[in-house]
């Protein structure tokens, strides 16, 4: 592994101070050139974008597509669904549980993407104050988390709460914390989310917590090292330096946790014994059950297009923002 | 942006559109496939059970249909269906599929499963196939799979514990059975965490059992339509009873079911009297990897009396089903390899080796001399099975049974009071169209 | 002792109690792997595995097996974290430096793959790949996980090369050295932090999935490793000591790669540094 390649990168400051004004200067472009400085991006983006469109491009259409169909288990063979038009929707709209079902969602999901921002932040931060040794340290911890298949992390949690063998309850009565001799955390689905919120911004501290931390270093940390040591400056350092350069991949990370954990299935699934309680039901569950527990296949991917929707729509203004800025630099 | 950058990138990724071309032309070609295989999804239960009953059915099935291949493919439960239902969509099903029993009836009520009705007779012991696996076969009077093995529950006890207790003998009834829990909660009831019975609150298999012995149904199908019938008195009356049995004798978690933690794990650590238990948990309790090999000598078990003296409490059978997809291309050799799968000498392995129960009561005899299975195979004599409606999963999705037993043990809600809601909700998941 | 040496020990101790919060439930996973069966659930939980035993790892790297699905992992690793980091760079690269129509649709057609529940997308996505004979081939999956993971290394790619100064690439110009090397000598080493970041990002991904592998791929040396895994539950419960066992050995190879490319992170550091 090579140890820092500054040394053959770095440009002295002046250099490029300097170089500024060279840059502007621009020979005429022959129509050749221009045609291929037009076509670039699309060639750039051509092998990412076919590569997506071949393997999901027909996929998604038929989700699409059995949204407006009665679409059950005979068809699986068939493959010949029936046009309902809008049924799959209406039914939807009218159902009551998927109303509760989507509030908790969002609830579930502004809780969880909020703390996994707010502890994963304040980790990456820690990082860079850290010394190399504990630095490595800490970081390999995180992903060691991270590596940790959620099968075996759900199990985990799920033993560390047991009603029977559980290690939590056995050191809460320890410390005499109370009686938690016997105490049941899924019982109430308040403390059950708890345990299940605890168990994915656990699992995704690590992601949130590495990527700000490289976010970080990509930070000037001379600028940084200055305004350590003056200290009044600090806070305005953090938002005239770090917070500008961090802002992409801080909203990138909060957008993708929003997308992530408003689908979470795994943790809550394996965690209720594939067979959750209806007050443990989130959106994918939800559709998971009506397509393929009871054979809704076209219900179900109606569930799963307005879950779609409402991402969309929860990141409207951040896309519109995306897309309008001119972003090029 | 550095225009000779760009070039590199471009150069780049022009190179790599070209290879991918490349590739998708000369990979294009499908292989084609020689010899007919027949594909096998079993549940990976038999890989670690009874693989012998396999290995031995395909050598015999090779035997007979020399230059046929068989491929045993072991699912796990978790998922199964779900690549079931892809690979039906994508028109790769296998040739033969096992499923838990309570799993076939949405298969059998979508037309997915071969109609096996009128080669019924082809098949061993089709006659005396046990009456609660063919029934999990069997939707709308046609057959469309073939009953694989059987799982009984028993109560499965400490026999210390219960001499040192006082407890002589086995109870022979339902009131003797709670006396003698009685007499464990007054000997050991001091430890906290020690239960006479260890009986979760979601252990619907168990609690229903309460109902059908005194008389009463889950639900009955009359004149064209479902009804729930779980506020009949008889029902109302098992339910009271179960409520009674189990907060006086369990202090087992109330919002988990029999399988997490395993209970007889639970029962290997020594604060469990007893609990009701399928034929392979007696020897999990003392496997010398999880369990407590030192208890050998101080289980017993005996099948669950009812409130009547001298008869036992009907159990719910369990277990699984062998049957072939209608996509299968090679139903013909499904069929035979069935055949082979379900003969009397396959089955006779699976009761030696697997120790289950087979599928026909004419196998019965072969656990009958084995003391440690023979609780169960009696068990299974009186046995009882979920109504197969094609809405069933539904009911069980809905988790309204689990609920109902939580809600009663907790004391949450009223016998008569949950019992209504959940008839409620039963007569209307199954009368809704089927889909 | 200066202030700021003591700052530091301060923020030295919180990292090494953030360590201990963190790992601790890994902890019990690696040391559930040395217990002996009957210790793994105990009334007492116990905290250090007494006896220890290596049983459960002989266990689990004695299941049939073992070694395939090893190698098939790897092999779907390597190829998903290399052509990701490649076509990403490409199509963060367009993103990031050129203006022009269509933008917008390519960056809501990469967040919105991201929003179809997987479950939905299972039996479309099979349909799909058996029409292309790449039902139970570890291409397929391959070309599934890449799929999945191409979204987001575009999109954290782009991310990064925002950040880069625009100064500094333009210095790359009068370098005067070839195209490639430019592009190879300048512009990697500045984004290296977050091709690390999304390659551990893509490496996770494609080596913990699971319901993918497990519908797609049919003959047993031919499933991943977290497929395996799943073997170690039936119906009579779980084989906890060797499932934890597998466990970690399965985590063993992602922070091997962890432990491997790290330091770029701090070259990214050291890189960083001299951006004026």
């Amino acid at each position: 592994m090579s140890s820092g390649p500054g040394g053959e990168t770095g440009f002295p400051a002046s250099a490029v101070a300097a170089a500024g004004p060279h840059v502007a200067r621009r020979r005429p472009r022959a129509v050749g050139e221009r045609t291929l400085h037009a076509l670039a991006p699309y060639l750039l983006l051509a092998p990412a974008a076919l590569v997506i469109i071949a393997v999901l491009g027909y996929p998604l259409y038929l989700v699409g597509r059995l949204s407006f169909e009665q679409f059950g288990l005979a068809e699986l063979i068939t493959k010949k669904g029936t046009w309902i038009g809008l049924d799959n929707y209406s039914r939807l709209f009218h159902d009551r549980q998927f109303w509760t079902v989507l509030l908790r969602t969002i609830v579930f999901t502004v809780v969880t993407v909020g703390l996994t921002m707010t502890f994963g932040t304040l980790i990456g931060l820690l990082l860079m104050k850290l010394g190399r040794f504990m630095r490595l340290l800490l970081s390999t911890g995180l992903v060691l988390v991270w590596a940790t298949p959620v099968v075996v992390a759900v199990n985990i949690f799920r033993w560390m709460v047991d009603y029977e063998f559980g290690v939590l309850n056995w050191t809460l009565t320890e410390l005499h914390l109370g009686d938690f001799l016997n105490k049941d955390w899924f019982a109430d689905p308040k403390t059950g989310f708890a345990v299940i919120i605890a168990l994915i911004v656990w699992g995704a501290i690590p992601f949130v917590a590495i990527m700000v931390y490289a976010g970080l270093s990509q930070v000037p940390a001379e600028l940084l090292e200055a305004a350590e040591i003056d200290g009044a400056r600090r806070w305005r350092a953090f938002k005239d330096i770090t917070f500008p350069l961090l802002l992409p991949i801080f909203v990138i990370l909060t957008s993708l946790s929003i997308i992530w954990d408003f689908q979470v299935f795994n943790q809550v699934w394996l965690m209720r014994g594939s067979e959750p309680e209806e007050s443990y039901w989130l959106m994918s569950v939800y559709s998971f059950i009506e397509a393929f527990k009871l054979g809704e296949y076209g219900f179900g991917a109606a569930i799963a297009v307005v879950m779609v929707g409402i991402m969309f729509l929860a990141t409207f203004v951040y896309l519109r923002q995306m897309i309008r800025m001119g972003e090029t630099r | 942006m550095n225009r000779r950058m760009i070039g590199g990138a471009l150069a780049l990724a022009a190179a790599l559109l070209v290879s991918a071309v490349a590739a998708s032309t000369s990979s294009s070609s499908p292989k084609r496939q020689s010899a007919t295989k027949v594909v096998i999804w079993l549940q990976n239960d038999a890989k670690n059970g009874w693989e012998q009953m396999v290995t031995s059915t395909n050598d015999a099935f090779k035997a007979k249909h020399p230059g046929v291949e068989v491929d045993v493919q072991y699912q796990g439960w978790g998922d199964h269906l779900t690549k079931f239902d892809a690979a039906l969509a994508g028109g790769t099903a296998p040739d033969v599929i096992e499923f838990g029993n309570t799993e076939t009836t949405r298969y059998m009520a979508g037309r997915l499963l071969q109609d096996l009705s009128s080669q019924a007779k082809s098949f061993p012991n089709s006659k005396t196939w046990l009456g609660a696996l063919k029934d999990s076969c069997t939707y709308r009077g046609k057959l469309y799979c073939v009953p694989y093995y059987a799982g009984a529950r028993a109560v499965i006890y400490r026999k210390d514990q219960y001499k040192a207790a006082g407890v002589k003998g086995t109870p022979k009834s339902l009131a003797a059975f709670q006396a003698a829990g009685m007499k464990l909660m007054k000997r050991y009831g001091k430890q906290r965490n020690y239960s006479a019975l260890y009986f979760p609150g979601q252990y619907w298999y168990a609690a229903m059992s309460f109902v059908y012995d005194y008389g009463g149904k889950i639900a009955e199908f009359k004149n064209g339509k479902w009804q729930g019938t779980l506020t009949s008195p008889q029902a109302i009356q098992g339910l009271t009873r179960m409520k009674s049995v189990v907060r006086a004798l369990s202090r087992a978690s109330k919002t988990t079911d029999e399988a997490n933690p395993q209970q007889a794990l639970v029962f290997s650590k020594g604060r469990v009297g007893s609990f009701i238990g399928n034929g392979w948990e007696w020897p999990y309790a003392l496997d010398e990897k999880v369990g407590d090999p030192s208890l050998a000598d101080k289980i017993g078990a005996y099948p669950m009396p009812s409130h009547v003296a001298g008869k036992f409490m009907p159990t719910f059978l369990g277990g699984s089903d062998v049957a072939v997809p209608v996509t299968s291309k090679n139903k013909a050799l499904a069929y035979d390899w069935i055949r082979i799968f379900t003969s009397v000498s396959s089955m006779r392995k699976l009761a030696t080796i697997g120790k289950q129960i087979p599928n026909s009561t004419t196998l019965s005899s072969i656990n009958a001399r084995n003391p440690k299975l023979a609780p169960f195979t009696n068990a299974s004599k009186y046995s009882w099975f979920v109504p197969t409606a094609p809405n069933w999963v539904k009911v069980e999705n809905a988790r309204v049974l689990k609920n109902l037993v939580q809600a009663i043990v907790t004391g949450r809600q009223s016998v008569a009071k949950a019992a209504k809601s959940a008839s409620g909700q039963i007569t209307k998941i199954l009368n809704q169209p089927v889909t | 002792m200066s202030r700021r040496t003591l700052g530091r020990i301060g923020w030295n101790a919180l990292g090494l109690f953030v360590f201990l919060v963190i790992i601790f439930p890994v902890y019990w996973m690696i040391s559930t792997a040395f217990k002996e069966g009957q210790n793994v659930l105990a009334d007492t939980p116990q905290f250090w595995p007494h006896p220890a035993t290596l049983s459960n790892f002989d266990d689990a790297i004695h299941r049939q097996y073992f070694w395939d699905v090893v190698r098939n992992s790897l092999i779907i690793v390597t190829v998903v974290v290399s052509l990701s980091l490649v076509l990403a760079f490409l199509a963060a690269l367009a993103l990031a430096k050129f203006q022009f129509y269509g933008r917008g649709a390519f960056i809501v057609l990469i967040l919105g793959v991201q929003m179809v529940p997987l479950n939905a997308l299972i039996i479309p996505l099979y349909i799909q790949l058996s029409r292309a004979g790449l039902v139970n081939e570890l291409t397929g999956v391959i070309i599934t996980y890449l799929t999945f993971v191409l979204p987001f290394t575009v999109w954290t790619l782009r991310g990064f090369m925002l950040g880069i100064p625009r100064d500094l690439e333009e210095a790359a110009m009068v370098d005067g050295s070839s195209r490639f090397g430019a592009f190879v000598r300048i512009l990697l080493p500045l984004i290296a932090p977050g091709m690390v970041a999304t390659s551990i990002f893509a490496f996770i991904q494609a080596w913990n999935e699971y319901l993918i592998a497990y519908v797609l791929l049919n003959d047993a040396q031919k499933q991943t490793i977290t497929v395996w895994l799943a073997d170690f539950t039936t119906q009579r419960g779980t084989d906890w000591g060797p499932l934890m066992a597998a466990a970690t050995l399965t985590a063993l190879p992602v922070v091997v790669f962890f432990l491997l490319v790290h330091q770029k992170i701090a070259a990214g550091l050291t890189a960083g540094a001299v951006r004026g």
